[in-house]
């Protein structure tokens, strides 16, 4: 009897030393929290963030998850916070994600969300006399330019449009040399769009081409007839569209009715997106717009399927989302971050710190530089609308 | 102001007439309901929409023709017209104004997110009759599409007229309107009126989403807000409860949005439209067809 009490306490002390411990390792988690739309008419964007980050998260996950500060082993979980794309709602939800011990948030879905919220965050790191939030935000979709300068605790994995757009009308002027002239379309309603089509005509008057003029409407117009017409009495060889699905078709099926056919097309980044085949196919044939995504790499395409298990369409926005997982891993492993309820701000302080300090990431079409001004210079190509479908009509070498 | 500056400008009110015909269908529903219960359905233009969503339900199981698809849509728009009854206001004090005023705001959120939610907000085709046809007349070009639009708006306003004031219904629907209680007395069902005109305001509704995406080519929930909008003021312009009011007032409204675009540009051209809204609320409260003494 005495014998199998010893046996018990041998086993039982062994099982207190070694169960504990590989328990806590297989149990530890580190939730990584994002936010985006994900209601209203933008909420195809937060849909497509949340199942790549997912798809990200298992794919690190399967490969034996991110190895914390302490040497333990932890698999990454995700949430998803809805702010509707409005500022006042994103800025809460940041909030309350900072009041948990997350260490870094992911998001968010539209730059006006993203400037309002930048601007709460502390501008320069330990400025003790500002009082702004100490969390580090890595946006993914919101792709207004420069707006991670707001504060030193803001990074994006954004595409930059003016280099983008700068490549794409070098690339027609010398593809093109006798196209001269360009006409331009912008929803004047919508800051991304609005932004990017000061780019683009501010790039095609440098590259000489000629900007006869600029039809405007707004996000949720319905009719285009007016603004279409000018476009056809323009007659420009070049047609550029800054504007979201809805709009872009609706205005090219009114160039379709109209007869206007110009030389070449060009698109805005967010609408090489499904929903634009979805709205007009037929009428976006052709369409040219660059693009920091395409499944044209083995670790892209294997991403869009991952993607597309989790109920998303991998695109230039969630494939941000999806690269921005391995950026937080590689972060949490070289800054030996802990993830301890006891250790957040300290967390928080070696996030941004690893982020500020990247020089260049892996991306899914290839390494992306790092900026002093915490923006992303990512990789790009030009895809078009054939046959149904986004290809790639030309990479550049950058 | 050229030639041509002149061709365009009468070209786009033309295009805004025709596609005013939709802001017209949307009227004459928000002005029945609001003639047969003096309420307003802020929900209407959002039911219109999601009418128009769900019948893309018949190309999903079939490759429906065109028309089949707008029959579903009034059929959709008839039963979501029912249902909007039923919460919006079956069960509401109507003695309370602002009771449904709410309600309907909840609805018109509630199906525009069901909208988003069914579909990611995603912008999706729809089908359109004639889109291809464009009859010249002399230098101007009227999109074919948006004739049979316009000529289905009139189908459906002049059936409208003929239920209202030739069918047994119409009759109740006008007694009700006009003297609830006495028509109670005399064994209407208000309750039954009432239902049937949110059943068939729902059915024009459901026809007016679905000329609304034809014209267009696309469906979005971006639409609802706008549509809501127009609706209500094609409604105060062409005065409250009066359909030959909401129809004159939808083309007018179609027609003066393309001209305030072609003149003042997208940043100015709502600001007219609300100006003119304004104008009519001081001016002429009753609407246009109202009398001149109807303000007090």
């Amino acid at each position: 009897m005495r014998r199998l009490h010893a046996v018990l306490a041998v086993l039982l002390a062994g099982s207190m030393l070694a169960l504990p411990g590989s328990a806590l390792a297989q149990e530890r988690t580190v939730k990584i929290t994002g936010f985006g739309a994900k209601s209203g008419v933008v909420r195809v964007f937060g849909i497509n963030s949340e199942a790549a980050m997912k798809a990200a998260a298992e794919e690190i996950n399967s490969k034996g998850g991110v190895t914390l500060g302490d040497g333990t082993k932890a698999k990454f979980t995700v949430d998803f916070l809805d702010d509707r794309c409005n500022a006042e709602e994103g800025i809460s939800v940041v909030r309350r994600i900072a009041s948990t011990d997350a260490f870094v948030a992911v998001g968010p879905t539209c730059s006006n969300v993203a400037e309002s919220l930048f601007g709460i965050l502390q501008k320069k790191v330990g400025d003790a006399t500002d009082s702004g939030l100490q969390f580090p935000i890595i946006a993914d979709v919101a792709a207004k330019g420069g707006l991670a300068k707001i504060s030193e605790w803001a990074f994006r994995n954004v595409p930059s449009e003016f280099e983008m757009y700068k490549s794409l009308i070098a690339w027609i002027r010398k593809e093109h040399p006798d196209l001269k002239t360009m006409y331009g379309g912008v929803e004047k309603d919508f800051a991304h769009s609005n932004a990017t089509y000061g780019v683009m005509k501010g790039q095609a008057e440098g590259a000489g081409l000629q900007v006869l003029g600029t039809s405007e409407w707004l996000l949720n117009d319905t009719t285009f007839s007016t603004q279409v017409r000018d476009m056809k009495r323009a007659n420009a060889d070049i047609v550029a569209i800054s504007a979201h699905p809805f709009t872009t078709c609706g205005v090219l099926k009114e160039m379709a009715r109209q007869g206007v056919k110009p030389k070449l097309l060009i698109g805005l980044t967010s609408s090489s997106s499904i929903e634009t085949l979805q709205g007009c196919a037929k009428q976006a044939e052709g369409i040219i717009i660059p693009t920091s995504f395409a499944p044209v790499t083995p670790e892209a395409k294997l991403a869009a399927e991952q993607v597309a298990k989790f109920g998303g369409s991998a695109d230039l926005h969630s494939a941000a989302a999806y690269e921005i997982m391995f950026i937080l891993k590689d972060v949490i492993e070289s800054q030996k971050i802990m993830a301890k309820p006891d250790t957040v701000q300290a967390d928080r302080n070696k996030m941004r710190a690893g982020l500020a300090a990247l020089k260049e990431t892996k991306g899914l079409l290839g390494k992306v530089g790092r900026t002093a001004d915490r923006e992303a210079i990512k990789p790009y190509l030009y895809v078009h609308a054939k046959d149904g479908s986004w290809q790639v009509l030309y990479k550049p070498t950058l | 102001m050229d030639l041509l500056d002149l061709i365009d400008a009468v070209q786009s009110v033309a295009d805004g007439v025709l596609f005013g015909t939709t802001y017209a269908l949307l009227g004459i529903g928000f002005t029945l309901i609001f003639g047969v219960m003096h309420k307003i359905n802020l929900s209407y233009a959002a039911a219109s929409v999601g009418a128009a969503y769900a019948s893309l339900l018949v190309m999903s199981v079939v490759q429906a023709p065109a028309v089949l698809v707008f029959v579903a849509a009034a059929v959709a728009g008839g039963a979501i017209g029912g249902l909007v009854y039923l919460v919006g206001f079956r069960f509401i004090p109507l003695a309370n104004p602002l009771a449904t005023l709410m309600s309907t705001v909840g609805l018109l959120l509630l199906i525009d997110e069901i909208i988003v939610h069914t579909t990611a907000g995603v912008p999706l085709n729809y089908p359109a009759l004639f889109s291809d046809v464009i009859v010249q007349v002399g230098p101007f070009g009227l999109r074919g599409d948006l004739m049979f639009v316009f000529a289905l708006g009139c189908v459906c306003m002049t059936v409208l007229l003929l239920l209202l004031y030739r069918t047994r219904l119409g009759l109740a629907t006008r007694a009700v309107s006009q003297q609830p209680t006495a028509s109670r007395l005399c064994g209407i069902s208000t309750t039954q009126v009432n239902v049937l005109t949110f059943v068939i305001t729902g059915v024009v509704g459901g026809i007016a989403g679905a000329m609304t995406g034809a014209a267009i080519g696309m469906l979005s929930p971006l639409l609802s807000l706008p549509l809501t909008v127009k609706g209500l003021i094609v409604t105060v312009i062409g005065g409250l409860g009066s359909i030959p009011g909401a129809i004159i007032a939808g083309l007018i409204v179609g027609g003066l949005e393309n001209a305030f675009q072609f003149f003042r540009g997208v940043s100015e051209r709502d600001l007219y439209i609300m100006l003119l809204l304004f104008a009519f609320l001081v001016f002429r409260p009753g609407g246009i067809f109202a009398k001149s003494s109807g303000r007090d």
